[in-house]
């Protein structure tokens, strides 16, 4: 077999497109100048708007940008979320102009889809390929943010990638990569989180992450309660402490309460009031039933903002 | 599963068969001495082997192993600033590669390294042009590819999807595969033989 120009058009077609896709993402990829050493990379995001990853980016104002038409301009801070390790920025005149990343169908993604990372650690964008090894489900990093879906890449995310897009075969964007979200291993936070925390950041400057002050542990309720009170799930949350002049004290919550429902949601894993605390509106009262000394009350909590205080 | 596409992705795969088949005959196993080996480029079609001046120990006997045969190999020429040497291997010979122009290249096509890293023969990478950086005068410097090279890939070819040489295997720097371009390459053979011509 001898690979002579045209033999090989399946090949070279398929090179021939993960170059273009390169050259698509490049066009919404910036280097962002805020540490030592190597720049991070950037995401255009939406008009006007940056997306990177936290960490790369050292300084809170004053951060060189280099857009991708290679004009250098000046972005300010809108938020910071250290859950997701996402920071957004903001910029103004020409750098506004710069044209948004196409957004890639994250349905779409799979096992084994082809996809390059792109990063400009510098003046001009450099890539990588490899393939999705795994799509994870929803998982909570330790700092309590919720991740719907992450994507465990087989590639790699060089010096200087990090903050910059995993793209598809069209060079859609299917997130952000980042070498620090899960120690060193190559991840990418989807779009849709993107998008998600994203809202927030623009809105408040932080992601709000409710809490109302109680450490809790999972039990079982015996079966005479569960038919005594005619209850749909037979645990509930025992707590165990409750922090000073935190919402829960302020609204009543005693040492050995047991919590079963918030907002009629069921509670038998601490991650299910994590999850019921972050539906809850902001500034709005969570309704929690509680099992105390045999009977149901229930008491109504404020959560507040950790999110403001990081 | 959708027929056609599977039908790509083996297209793909044959065509990559057939990058290795016309590779492992364009490559010789370089050894010098006794020091460890790496890989050479037959030059031209025959009697003439391109690698990397690293990979030569001077003054130690030099061995070239075309086709499971060692033959004994002499120095031309070097290069030690682009780390290239020449060789005149007179009885081996390959197919001619045809040589790809640096300044077409684009970041995120597919290329391929062919050597034998770690003393395996005939081993094929496949990765994604990263960047070339350029000297002050904006000529091509260096070939950067995501492409996994271990030692013994030293000297041997990066090419494209059609086979076109785009650089010869030099060094890994912070994960990454470098190679000198092709036109560098060129430059260095057409130099070293017209000044033993002159």
């Amino acid at each position: 077999m001898s690979p002579k120009s045209g033999s090989n058009s399946t090949l070279t077609e398929l090179s021939s497109q993960l170059a273009t896709a390169v050259e698509v993402a490049a066009n919404s990829v910036v280097a962002i100048h805020a540490r030592r050493r190597i720049p991070s990379s950037g995401i255009v995001w939406r008009d006007g708007v940056i997306v990177s990853a936290s960490h790369t980016v050292r300084r809170d104002d004053e951060i060189p940008v280099t857009l991708p038409n290679g004009d250098s301009t000046v972005a300010t801070l809108a938020g910071r979320d250290s859950a997701t390790d996402l920071i957004a920025l903001r910029v103004q005149g020409g750098g506004a102009k710069s044209q948004t990343a196409p957004k890639a169908d994250s349905s779409s993604l799979r096992v084994g889809s082809l996809v390059l990372a792109v990063g400009r650690p510098g003046k001009n964008v450099s890539a990588s390929f490899g393939i999705v090894s795994a799509v994870g489900e929803g998982w909570r990093t330790w700092q309590g943010a919720r991740i719907d879906r992450v994507l465990r890449l087989d590639l790699s995310v060089y010096d200087g990638f990090s903050g910059g897009p995993l793209v598809d075969a069209s060079g859609a964007v299917l997130g952000l990569n980042n070498s620090a979200l899960a120690r060193g291993t190559p991840m990418a936070l989807p779009a849709a989180a993107v998008d998600r925390v994203l809202d927030e950041l623009l809105e408040r400057g932080h992601v709000r992450r409710p809490f109302i002050g109680v450490a809790v542990q999972p039990v079982a309720l015996s079966a005479s309660l569960v038919k005594q009170h005619g209850l749909a799930n037979n645990g509930g949350l025992l707590i165990l402490s409750i922090a000073e002049s935190s919402p829960a004290e302020k609204a009543g919550i005693l040492l050995g309460d047991v919590l079963l429902e918030a907002d009629s949601h069921t509670l038998a894993r601490p991650d299910d009031l994590l999850d019921a605390l972050s539906a809850v509106a902001s500034n709005a009262a969570v309704s929690l039933k509680v099992l105390r000394g045999g009977t149901i009350k229930t008491v109504s909590v404020t959560p507040a903002d950790r999110g403001e205080t990081e | 599963m959708n027929i056609s596409m599977l039908g790509s992705a083996r297209a793909v795969s044959s065509n990559v068969n057939g990058l290795s088949e016309l590779l492992r005959q364009a490559v010789v196993e370089v050894r010098s001495g006794e020091s460890g080996s790496g890989t050479g480029i037959i030059w031209g079609g025959a009697g003439l082997v391109v690698t990397n001046a690293h990979c030569i120990r001077r003054g130690s006997g030099l061995q070239v192993d075309a086709s499971g045969k060692w033959r004994d190999a002499h120095a031309l020429a070097y290069h030690p600033h682009h780390d290239l040497a020449l060789l005149a291997a007179p009885s081996v010979s390959g197919p001619l590669l045809e040589l790809r122009d640096p300044e077409s290249l684009r970041p995120g096509e597919l290329v391929f390294a062919h050597g034998h890293p770690l003393g395996i023969r005939d081993s094929l990478a496949m990765g994604v042009l990263h960047a070339v950086t350029r000297d002050r005068s904006k000529s091509p410097r260096w070939i950067v590819a995501d492409v996994r090279l271990a030692p013994g890939n030293s000297g041997g070819p990066l090419v494209d999807a059609e086979g076109r040489l785009i650089g010869v295997n030099s060094m890994v720097v912070n994960g990454l595969g470098v190679a000198v371009p092709a036109s560098l390459v060129q430059r260095f053979v057409d130099r070293a033989l017209s000044e033993r011509a002159a």
